[in-house]
């Protein structure tokens, strides 16, 4: 009954027959899901809360294997592999997924140390190259002006949607292939808002970004292709103006109408 | 009287009855501060910290070999509880989390706390100093070590869940392995409440007699040999102040106004660095 739309260019991520089962649940929280992702364009997930999108975006990095007892099935393929199997290398799959999350999460660490966390933990000593990527990753994270003059100062005194960015910064400093963003803006003012949404499209170029988010005008500005969930299923994935304007399901019209959520 | 006249009176006699005990309760602590602190000030003299203890009736005596005693037997004993609780708390924390093995390691810590100090004092005699055949300053440190661990242990496992678990997610999700995201970002979030955890463990050993009498035991002369007994400030209170001569309780005087006062100051820091912790964030 889902309608998925089918990508015709390159695809980051190719999820199928996805399931997956919380510990001590007896029923599944994603039941069969099968979506494809696009390479270096943004898809949104929506859905009302319980709906199983945050649990998909996490997923997509196995954030879920730090708490022992949940279970994957069907697949997820990434790279030409099934990113689900025992023998994945989270570490490295890490590095190529990247996260940022609801609440902004400066490390208690100088702005330079957290922008420099993930390289260092690749091995990278050399301090010119240290350097120039930090500030590469600023300026692309549109942060550089702001803390260019306090690399060395506690990121904690920064204000949240700067925080937030410099998250966004340390993600890409380690030059990922996908990004995921968690409601990166339900903590944030207006503003800062609006410099993170900026930031996601300019991004995209580089990376291909999966956003799970609240607020569907926000999916309808930043998103090429946006995927309508609801309890636990995918209802209906589609180029984000078609799904706005025209959903083919109706599910997908009620929700987008506020008849429900 | 009506309802509310009669609930505006219970709670006046309520109120009055408990400042009352508040007042009551910190009279006594500041009538033994005030004692200690008149007492103490007035035995204390340079010749304190020169000399070491003499019999009786000698002018030139002091406390140096309880200073120095004291102080190798704490810094033993920190060497021995700070790791152990650390690395304790930091498993509870990061591994055990709600595991069987770490409530119930969290249940007998919290019993190790209430322990009688005198037995664990000795547990170490029967240990370490029967084996031994003799009293050692070895034997005191693992005595006030063992005290130490479960202050430490429990306070660690406090401050390590007060650090967001987000934090710990954002550390995984740039690919570091979980030794790195607890040393470089869980503990550095935690430090002030460790490093609390820590003073306030030392001030709790640094005024212990029991488990001393029977395991370092006492000496009235200066030593840094760790293989026999070894004075300590709070023993050689006991000894002094129920001692007959005028000059030994002087010297007893000073002893529990200098033990105090650093017990007290690691007190106050510990507050201090959990505060300005507290503010940094």
């Amino acid at each position: 009954m889902a309608s998925i739309i089918d990508i015709k260019e390159e695809c980051a991520l190719h999820v199928r027959d996805f399931e997956f089962t919380y510990k001590g649940s007896s029923a599944p929280s994603l039941k069969k899901v099968t979506m494809p992702i696009a390479r270096h364009s943004i898809t949104a997930l929506i859905g009302p809360s319980g709906c199983g999108k945050t649990t998909l975006l996490r997923s997509f990095n196995r954030m879920h294997d730090l708490y022992p007892g949940n279970s994957y099935g069907g697949e997820i393929e990434f790279e030409g592999r099934n990113i689900l199997t025992p023998k994945e290398d989270l570490i490295q799959l890490r590095t190529k997924i990247g996260m940022i999350f609801q609440k902004p999460t400066a490390f208690p660490m100088s702005i330079f140390d957290n922008v420099a966390y993930g390289m260092r933990l690749q091995g990278i000593k050399n301090k010119t190259e240290l350097n120039d990527r930090v500030e590469k990753a600023l300026k692309d994270a549109a942060i550089w002006k702001e803390v260019s003059d306090r690399l060395k100062h506690d990121a904690n005194g920064l204000s949240g949607g700067q925080q937030q960015r410099l998250c966004i910064a340390r993600a890409i400093a380690v030059e990922p292939e996908v990004l995921l963003f968690d409601e990166p803006t339900s903590a944030l003012d207006p503003i800062s808002t609006q410099g993170i949404e900026k930031l996601v499209i300019e991004l995209k170029e580089r990376v291909s970004i999966i956003i799970v988010t609240h607020n569907m005008q926000q999916a309808a500005r930043v998103s090429d292709y946006t995927g309508f969930m609801y309890l636990g299923e995918l209802i209906e994935l589609g180029q984000t103006e078609e799904l706005f304007v025209t959903p083919k399901e109706k599910l997908t019209q009620e929700y987008i109408t506020g008849k429900f959520g | 009287m009506t309802a509310v006249q009669k609930r505006i009176v219970i709670n006046k006699i309520a109120l009055t009855l408990s400042t009352l005990s508040a007042l009551i309760a910190l009279a006594f602590l500041f009538w033994i501060l005030g004692v200690l602190v008149m007492k103490g000030i007035s035995a204390l003299n340079w010749n304190i910290f020169i000399f070491e203890g003499a019999p009786p009736g000698y002018a030139e005596s002091g406390l140096k070999h309880a200073l120095v005693g004291q102080a190798i037997l704490i810094g033993m004993a920190t060497a021995i509880g700070v790791p152990l609780g650390i690395l304790a708390g930091t498993y509870l924390s990061e591994y055990g989390k709600n595991s069987k093995l770490a409530h119930t390691i969290r249940d007998i810590s919290d019993i190790m706390m209430s322990a009688p100090s005198i037995v664990i004092g000795a547990f170490v005699y029967a240990v370490v100093v029967i084996p031994m055949g003799h009293f050692s300053a070895w034997a005191g440190a693992i005595a006030l070590g063992i005290i130490m661990i479960p202050v430490i242990l429990r306070t660690t496992d406090d401050m390590l869940q007060l650090v967001p678990g987000e934090l710990r997610e954002a550390a995984f999700a740039l690919g570091a392995p979980k030794y790195k995201v607890i040393l470089s970002v869980v503990y550095r979030g935690a430090k002030a409440g460790i490093l609390t955890g820590v003073l306030l463990g030392i001030a709790r050993v640094g005024g212990e007699t029991a488990p001393l009498l029977f395991t370092s035991f006492n000496d009235n002369f200066f030593t840094t040999d760790l293989n026999a007994a070894m004075p300590s400030l709070t023993v050689t209170i006991f000894n002094y102040a129920t001692s007959p001569y005028e000059d030994w309780q002087q010297l007893g005087w000073a002893a529990a106004f200098i033990l105090s006062m650093f017990i007290l100051g690691l007190n106050i820091l510990g507050r201090v660095i959990l505060f300005a912790g507290k503010k940094g964030k």
